[in-house]
């Protein structure tokens, strides 16, 4: 079988303090994986690695199967990722940030594609505005029209829902849904669990680095799962 | 290789829009460029200093200390709301990024070299014999200026990921910036008292061998700068 994703003992060190430890999972084409975790627990720099920004001091990813180090490149056409940060200048219009990120990308038909995606974001009569001047729920989805443009088969989604309001958040909520309705494979970091459970084909939770749950979401629900994720993390702690 | 450049100019061109639309570096440059013109003017005799003795020391000074405030923020930008870390989960090859950024730089410290020129121009009344040889004069301040921005540029990206910031980098850049200053100085002294560029020649290949060096040396040690 073919996977989308996989991670292999993926280890992180900054200096003595272990951010990641022997981390692996695997995940088939069109699952998407939520990842819970309190803060510090290691959720950021586990996905800055999945992306390619941040080398794994041991341990590997693959992509397709296929597989990826900091060093080569050509493989980051196939990830997309979301941030809490935007990822976008904010002194260029959204028009001019797509365009620059899809020059980078090496798509061709920027003229057409744009305009699509922004059309499909609603956020056509904002494309040219300044980011800056977005408010930060445009500014958001902005983002995962920036991070989609080159239609990527990854998508990894940092705590996408920080800073959202909440009628932001369930358009927000939409759009990562529709990411599930093709072959996509997705990682969404958070440590809000309804949110990441709502969409979440199967979970893990993040402890002092390690995945000290990794399962499928099966009939969880949240206020179920809340309990469990609170005795696993005190339980490690 | 016209994608690569395509993928230089994307940087480049991206870069400057940005400073387009702030004017942060350029005004930062720009202001200290006139207000050192202003000061030498007040600073220094002239009934017992000519001007033109010592104006080429005096115009590199401006640039190289001037060019340090602006270049120094040349990663800041990216810095804002994450944007390295989206160019960083591109393909973009990572010497391509640099040459982009050193394009970029050197785009805008021209812009400033060529006020410094006009303000000490105004300022000391030089009569710096232009007109024999402005391609000279031009192809010494290019190739100086080049490797500044070169060297600059990789060393901000140092400065951006360290702690100490833009006050690390003066003391990084400085100490390697001394051939740009013996070699230009030197040839720009030479061309300001109207002597051929026959004499300037080997001043100018020790510059050109200079910005090569650290432009080559820059686009490899650059990934590994940039990579955390």
């Amino acid at each position: 079988m073919s996977f989308g994703l996989e991670a292999d003992g993926l280890v992180r060190t900054f200096g003595g303090l272990h951010a990641v430890e022997d981390v692996s999972f695997r995940l088939a084409p069109g699952e998407l994986l939520a990842v819970f975790g309190p803060n510090g627990a290691g959720k950021t720099t586990l996905l800055r690695m999945l992306a390619g920004t941040l080398r794994p001091s041991a341990g590997s990813v693959r992509v397709g199967g296929r597989p990826t180090n900091v060093g080569e490149r050509g493989w980051r056409r196939r990830v997309g990722m979301v941030s809490h940060q935007s990822l976008l200048y904010p002194q260029l219009s959204a028009e001019e940030n797509l365009r620059f990120y899809g020059r980078l990308f090496g798509l061709k038909d920027l003229d057409e594609r744009i305009p699509r995606r922004l059309r499909a974001a609603h956020l056509s009569d904002r494309g040219g505005m300044p980011v800056r001047e977005l408010s930060r729920g445009l500014r958001q989805r902005v983002a995962l029209v920036r991070a989609l443009l080159h239609d990527p088969d990854v998508v990894l989604l940092d705590e996408p829902y920080m800073g959202l309001d909440a009628s932001a958040a369930d358009r927000l909520r939409t759009q990562l849904a529709s990411l599930k309705n093709g072959s996509r494979t997705v990682v969404l970091v958070t440590h809000n669990v309804g949110q990441g459970l709502e969409l979440a084909d199967r979970i893990a939770v993040q402890f002092r680095g390690r995945f000290v749950a990794l399962e499928d979401r099966g009939h969880w629900d949240a206020e179920g799962f809340e309990g469990f994720y609170r005795a696993t993390v005190e339980g490690v702690g | 290789m016209r994608d690569y450049l395509r993928l230089v100019w994307t940087i480049a061109g991206k870069d400057v829009l940005v400073e387009v639309r702030t004017r942060q570096r350029l005004a930062a440059m720009g202001a200290f460029a006139v207000l050192v013109g202003i000061l030498f003017n007040y600073a220094l005799d002239t009934t017992q200093v000519r001007a033109e003795a010592i104006a080429s020391g005096l115009i590199w000074m401006t640039i190289l200390f001037g060019g340090m405030l602006g270049l120094g923020r040349t990663f800041q930008l990216e810095l804002e709301d994450g944007a390295l870390t989206g160019i960083l989960q591109s393909p973009i090859p990572l010497d391509a990024l640099y040459l982009g950024k050193v394009l970029a730089n050197f785009i805008l410290l021209a812009i400033i070299v060529a006020l410094v020129f006009v303000v000490f121009g105004v300022f000391f009344g030089l009569s710096l014999r232009l007109d024999r040889n402005p391609a000279g004069l031009g192809g010494v301040v290019a190739l100086g200026v080049l490797g500044f921005v070169a060297l600059t540029t990789l060393f901000s990206a140092v400065a951006a990921r360290s702690t100490m910031g833009e006050s690390l980098l003066p003391v990084l850049v400085f100490p390697l910036v001394v051939p740009v200053v013996i070699y230009g100085t030197t040839a720009t002294d030479r061309l300001f008292a109207g002597r051929p560029l026959a004499e300037v020649t080997g001043n100018m290949r020790m510059l050109a061998a200079f910005s090569l060096v650290i432009l080559v040396a820059g686009a490899f040690l650059f990934r590994y700068v940039i990579e955390e």
